[in-house]
């Protein structure tokens, strides 16, 4: 695996990064330094089995992960200060650039965090549904069932509001 | 709605969220500076402990020396009366 590589996809990992630290940037940008240095280190090797694009949403998803349960455990042992400090942050979108997009991402948010998951690994990040199901380490089956039932939810919830 | 157009929504989303990308470099380089702050920090605790442990090994007693040393059972030996024991009779003095 070549840095190159990486540097190419990394406009789409920030955004994948973004979307598992449910639109924190500085928790996206965390997440994803963390997975480079795993890289680095060979502690997440790409093994070739699926595209590396897949296998590194993966890692970010992973990576994220066990961050917000390190970030429950924390907020666990340092009780209501601590919980107050890491509360989840507001979707930043500048809403006077994109008024579809703060919609889009208002409905996403209503969403079953798998639902989501898919439908921006399909939609967003242009994967199919056979790839997010190795992204999201589901079976495929299970991934097209969430992916119908959140388009569908999408669907009602957007339907009006964007034309 | 349909398929299309929630795909052009989506579209702008990523337009709009992928404005600000920290620059590659920037996320890729800090690996050294992480690195490096881990093991300063294993350093600087190894000294914390060092120094903490170097006094206490060193505030250990000194061993006193056998020619002034005294057995703890010691005091056994103050009966009482003792002093008379080690103090011999002045018979002469005492007669008028």
């Amino acid at each position: 695996m070549q840095q190159e590589e990486l540097e190419q996809l990394h406009p789409a990992s920030y955004a994948w990064s973004l979307s598992c630290c449910r639109r924190d940037r500085l928790e996206a940008e965390e997440v994803l330094q963390d997975v480079y240095v795993k890289i680095l280190e060979g502690k997440a090797r790409f093994d070739g089995r699926s595209s590396l694009k897949t296998w590194l949403f993966a890692v970010i998803r992973r990576t994220a992960a066990s961050r917000v349960r390190r970030r429950v455990v924390r907020d666990l042992l340092l009780a209501k200060w601590a919980r107050e400090q890491v509360t989840a942050p507001a979707p930043q979108i500048d809403a006077e650039r994109s008024e579809v997009a703060a919609i889009l991402l208002a409905a996403l948010q209503r969403l079953a965090r798998r639902q989501r998951e898919v439908l921006e690994l399909v939609f967003y990040h242009d994967l199919t549904i056979e790839e997010a199901a190795v992204a999201l380490n589901v079976s495929i089956g299970s991934a097209r069932v969430h992916y119908q039932r959140g388009k569908k939810q999408l669907f009602a919830q957007l339907d009006g509001k964007l034309g | 709605m349909n398929d299309d157009r929630l795909r052009t929504a989506f579209a702008e989303l990523r337009e709009a969220e992928t404005a600000h990308v920290p620059p590659f470099q920037s996320l890729w380089g800090r690996r050294g500076r992480r690195t490096y702050a881990r093991w300063a920090f294993a350093v600087v605790l190894l000294v914390v402990v060092a120094v903490s442990i170097v006094p206490l090994v060193r505030r250990r007693p000194v061993e006193p020396s056998i020619s002034t040393w005294h057995a703890p059972t010691d005091f056994l030996l103050q009966t009482p009366g003792r002093e008379l024991l080690e103090t011999v009779p002045d018979l002469k003095g005492n007669t008028p």
